[in-house]
């Protein structure tokens, strides 16, 4: 399951020095870097070199990071992972629900970005509908709606398996609070219930065996959501 | 008090009126009196018996009642007892002599008692005035705040005089403006007196001046209202104003007297507040420079420490680079990084004590379940120490309290990295988290076996940027538990250190479960199970 060698990836980071940091390092691990520094440029690089992965800084002069999102997601559903400063939660949200796939907080760590790139460019490639997901013990059968955890069934409410189904079929990625309420409960939910969502979570992690002070399965994004995660590889 | 001095003087006419009835009917029935029961041959003793009446209306009445009841007396006395009986001619002209005698005397003793009584009404007047002066003086001692006190001041004193009063203080730019100013309840609809141009006016000119003016005064006598300026011996402060009514001139003067009387007190409390609002500046100016000493040494030493590290690792690699092994070369990248995570910790405790301070930290409150919470802190102290023995114990029940997770988790995440720091590396650090319904609060203790904290020392550690004599070895800036008591205290809780009953520091975090009644509105849903 490894990522594909080579993949292009378009850096839009107005910081010369962020970009020498990613295009250094990224090229290092086999990535085709382009890169710009603003954002109106960024939008028309995106289109001209096609990359496999946009890195997008948030706290662009000029147009800003949001609003380069939202131009490149009108056409392309490119991977994006987002940069961001912090302390800028609501910035984070708002940039997950307008159709990033990720984000990496500044100051990152090389190998945590690297590996966020790898998640995010095997989700665009994996494009069958695998019926049956598995994650180490855990397999989830979508065609029969059934979860089975070291070869026990899990007894699941209708509720828990839905959020189990979108958060393990996004195995990796960063689900927001809303994203989940809108998948699991579709129209019928308020921003405001998202403390269901965190005793749905409590009720999943038990039936699933989870330390919730060490979670195996359901990561929690402090502020922003839940992450499924990976098996360890 | 001049309610209850009008109260004596305006029904004072009719009493008067009253008094030459009651007189008049006295000295008749005393008259019959002494008919009835024939003293009417005694002619000295009846004489002193009609000195009665005008002593008691010389004590009750004064001077005017008193020396109608001696006329009246000897009228009354010429008339019915002395020969020839009912008939104003007198037989023998010596008579005429005692009579003049008899209202001299009766004239002198009536203008003694009135005397007196005068006396003792202006003793009565004099107390009332201490008395509200006395009250006025105990509210302004007891008042810090300016505004409250003008306002006690303008209060107090229109109560004192039962007049609209106002006080005047300048503004910024040494202009006058009504500060603070009432309006007795019976003219509570019309507009504050005090506010008009030409009050104004003789505000300003009475605080320029530093002279009493208006009615009763030396200067604009014609203005309807008395102006004081609000003078200690350095400065006036300000002006207080009364609104003044037609009165008699001897009441002005006794108003113009508790009016200054009224003034110097208010100067002084208003000097006195200044003063203290002075020190209190001057006490956080002193405060905040040791603050700035403080940061400048601690960032200086915490900043430079990481960037030394830093620069000195970079720059060896770039000089070096053949010199050194792959090894060599790891150590001096991991020292980099462990230089600049440090330094991050640092801008972000600097910038997090910034947001407290500035009062720009908003709670974005939210139901949070504490062992998440708890979840995420222990992924982030894991990155830079991974190896720690952390227990936790969690209540049966999930446990949700209503407040900022990303700002509780920074609690949680320093009190649990300064557990890590004070205490030895094998030593496990238990954190125990319990709810207590009836209480409504929640409780997290992060306990560990490390040197512990002196009693002395338990509260301090929760101040700016200090650092315990035994833990100077150790790094930090001494922010980290200030922050953390900033936010603890934003969401109504508290947070204390106490001694871990098993060696080692014990820190307390009390938070309230609900928060301005907003209780957890989860209830099953009733789910079935597939």
């Amino acid at each position: 399951m490894n990522a594909p060698l080579g993949a292009r990836i378009l850096v839009i980071d107005d910081e010369p020095q962020i970009r020498k940091l990613l295009k250094v390092t990224l090229q290092a691990h086999q990535f085709e870097l382009h890169e710009c520094g603003d954002g109106e440029e960024g939008v028309i690089q995106a289109s001209i070199v096609h990359p496999d992965l946009i890195i997008l800084d948030l706290g662009l002069p000029g147009m800003s990071g949001m609003e380069v999102l939202r131009r490149i997601r009108e056409w392309s559903q490119v991977p994006i992972i987002v940069l961001t400063a912090k302390d800028q939660e609501g910035d984070k949200i708002a940039a997950l629900d307008a159709g990033a796939d990720d984000y990496v907080t500044k100051p990152f760590g090389m190998g945590e970005l690297v590996a966020r790139i790898r998640v995010a460019l095997r989700h665009v490639a994996k494009t069958t509908d695998e019926p049956i997901l598995r994650f180490g013990s855990l397999t989830i059968d979508l065609a029969q709606r059934q979860v089975e955890l070291e070869g026990a069934l899990v007894k699941l409410t209708p509720t828990e398996y839905e959020m189990l189904k979108v958060l393990a079929s996004n195995a990796g990625k960063i689900i927001t609070q809303r994203q989940l309420l809108q998948q699991v409960w579709g129209g019928h939910h308020h921003e405001s219930d998202s403390h269901y969502l965190r005793v749905y979570v409590g009720h999943l992690r038990k039936k699933l065996n989870e330390d919730p002070t060490n979670p195996r399965y359901i990561q929690t994004e402090p502020g922003i959501g839940y992450r499924f995660l990976l098996p360890a590889e | 008090m001049s309610e209850r001095i009008k109260k004596e003087t305006l029904p004072s006419h009719g009493k008067r009126i009253s008094a030459y009835v009651w007189v008049t009917l006295g000295v008749t029935l005393l008259t019959l009196l002494l008919h009835a029961i024939g003293m009417s041959g005694d002619l000295v003793n009846v004489a002193l018996v009609y000195l009665f009446p005008v002593l008691v209306s010389a004590v009750y009445w004064g001077m005017g009642p008193a020396v109608y009841a001696a006329s009246f007396s000897v009228i009354m006395f010429d008339f019915f007892f002395v020969p020839p009986y009912l008939s104003f001619t007198v037989e023998d002209l010596r008579y005429l002599i005692s009579f003049v005698v008899y209202l001299a005397v009766a004239i002198l003793t009536a203008s003694l008692a009135g005397r007196l009584r005068q006396q003792l009404e202006m003793v009565k007047a004099r107390e009332a005035t201490t008395n509200s002066l006395y009250a006025l003086s105990r509210q302004m001692t007891a008042i810090t705040d300016l505004n409250t006190l003008l306002f006690n001041i303008a209060t107090q004193v229109s109560l004192t005089l039962g007049k609209p009063a106002a006080v005047y203080l300048p503004d910024g730019q040494g202009d006058l403006l009504v500060t603070s100013s009432s309006t007795p309840e019976s003219e509570g609809e019309k507009d504050v007196w005090g506010d008009g141009e030409s009050e104004i006016a003789i505000a300003r000119w009475v605080y320029h001046h530093g002279q009493i003016a208006g009615k009763g005064s030396s200067a604009l006598r014609e203005s309807p209202g008395l102006y004081v300026p609000l003078r200690t011996e350095e400065q006036i402060h300000g002006v207080l104003a009364v609104s003044m009514d037609a009165g008699e001139v001897h009441e002005q003067q006794e108003q113009l007297r508790l009016l200054e009387a009224c003034g110097g007190l208010a100067a002084g409390a208003i000097a006195r507040v200044k003063l203290a609002e002075e020190a209190r500046l001057a006490q956080i100016t002193a405060e905040s420079e040791r603050i700035r000493t403080a940061l400048l040494d601690s960032v200086s030493h915490e900043l430079r420490t990481p960037l030394t590290a830093i620069i000195g690792s970079a720059t060896g690699l770039l000089e070096n680079d053949t010199l050194f092994t792959p090894e060599d070369r790891r150590e001096l990248t991991d020292n980099i990084r462990d230089g600049a995570l440090r330094m991050n910790r640092l801008v972000t405790n600097l910038l997090g004590m910034v947001r407290l301070e500035s009062g720009m930290l908003q709670l974005n409150r939210k139901w949070c379940d504490v062992g998440d919470m708890i979840s995420v802190v222990l992924t982030q102290v894991r990155e830079f120490s991974p190896h720690r023995n952390i227990q936790v114990e969690l209540p049966d029940d999930p446990a949700f309290i209503y407040g900022d997770e990303v700002l509780l988790e920074q609690v949680l995440v320093n009190i649990i990295s300064n557990a890590i720091k004070y205490s030895p590396d094998e030593s496990p650090i238990v954190i125990t988290v319990a709810s207590d319904k009836s209480t409504d609060q929640l409780t997290i203790w992060v306990a560990d076996q490390g040197i512990g904290i002196t009693e002395a020392e338990r509260l301090r550690i929760f101040d700016k940027f200090y650092r315990s004599e035994s833990t100077q070895h150790v790094t930090g800036t001494g922010l980290g538990l200030a922050i953390c008591k900033g936010i603890v205290e934003v969401h109504g809780g508290s947070i204390g250190a106490e001694p871990n009953p098993g060696g080692g520091t014990r820190m307390r975090i009390d938070i309230p479960l609900e928060a301005h009644g907003s209780r957890f509105p989860y209830s099953e849903q009733g789910e079935v199970e597939e």
